[in-house]
């Protein structure tokens, strides 16, 4: 995991969409990319295919410019929320700087939840990461379903949430909480920036 | 902790929302670039450099065949 490049002045972060199928990881990223001033609108990159062997996720590289002398990029990725694609998303994960948990707020889909967040657990750990300490947001997604058919977020926040990280609220599909996330998983990331160089010393 | 959805208006289609994003991160950069130390390390004084302890010839192994067998050996 490199995030800063003092040799060649770079700051590379890397965050990655974890979720379920269909949570609204995909719908993030969209949003993010359509956000974007035509100048620094590179290209997302979506790869779809039908067997774990081809790549399968979004990439999102946004180029932010030079910040205090660094260049700074960050790689949006999501991984492919449906269980066959377990490979893709060790794939995805490796080098990973920060997660954002994209939740599905349907009551019928908190399994679904469950089991993908064990995934991300797992596959962290299998990768050298902690899952304990990895910066990491969650975003309860699709908060504009009627009420009956969505989870509480207190509710959501009590199953998903053990680490007690920040989370949102979030309407995906209309650009409700998408930056609200990417700030804060973003601001995670880069206040872990000076701890290995403090470390180190 | 959580925070309600803002509706995404029509007019900030565009980089609204990303030039928020890019004007908060920037400052966030900013202070953690400060915080790095980044400047390298004063050199030691010649005077101050460790010399590398010569060693007698006597001591030298110049030939020592199977060295990694003797190591492994040496380990068990």
């Amino acid at each position: 995991m490199s995030v800063v490049n003092y040799g060649t002045r770079e700051i590379t972060c890397k965050i990655v969409y974890y979720g379920p199928g269909r949570s609204g990881k995909t719908t993030n990223l969209q949003h993010v990319y359509s956000q974007l001033p035509e100048e620094r609108k590179g290209k997302m990159v979506s790869l779809a295919t039908d067997t774990d062997r081809t790549l399968f996720f979004d990439f999102l590289p946004l180029d932010l410019g030079t910040i205090s002398g660094f260049a700074t990029r960050f790689q949006l990725y999501t991984v492919p929320g449906q269980v066959y694609y377990a490979a893709t998303r060790k794939l995805v994960l490796q080098g990973v700087d920060g997660v954002v948990f994209v939740a599905d707020s349907q009551s019928r889909q908190l399994a679904e939840n469950i089991e993908s967040l064990q995934d991300l657990h797992a596959n962290l750990a299998e990768e050298g990461l902690d899952p304990r300490t990895l910066p990491l947001v969650m975003q309860y997604n699709k908060r504009d379903l009627p009420a009956g058919e969505i989870s509480p977020i207190e509710e959501l926040d009590e199953t998903l949430n053990f680490r007690d990280v920040p989370y949102f609220s979030a309407i995906a599909v209309n650009g409700g909480g998408v930056f609200e996330t990417l700030r804060s998983v973003a601001s995670l990331v880069l206040s872990r920036l000076s701890a290995p160089a403090v470390g180190e010393s | 902790m959580a925070k309600e959805p803002k509706k995404q208006d029509a007019e900030e289609e565009g980089g609204g929302e990303f030039d928020d994003f890019m004007a908060d991160i920037s400052q966030e950069i900013a202070q953690r670039v400060e915080s790095l130390d980044t400047k390298p390390k004063a050199k030691p004084k010649p005077e101050e450099r460790k010399k590398t302890p010569s060693v007698p010839d006597a001591g030298v192994i110049v030939d020592w065949p199977n060295i990694a067998d003797r190591m492994i050996e040496e380990m068990r």
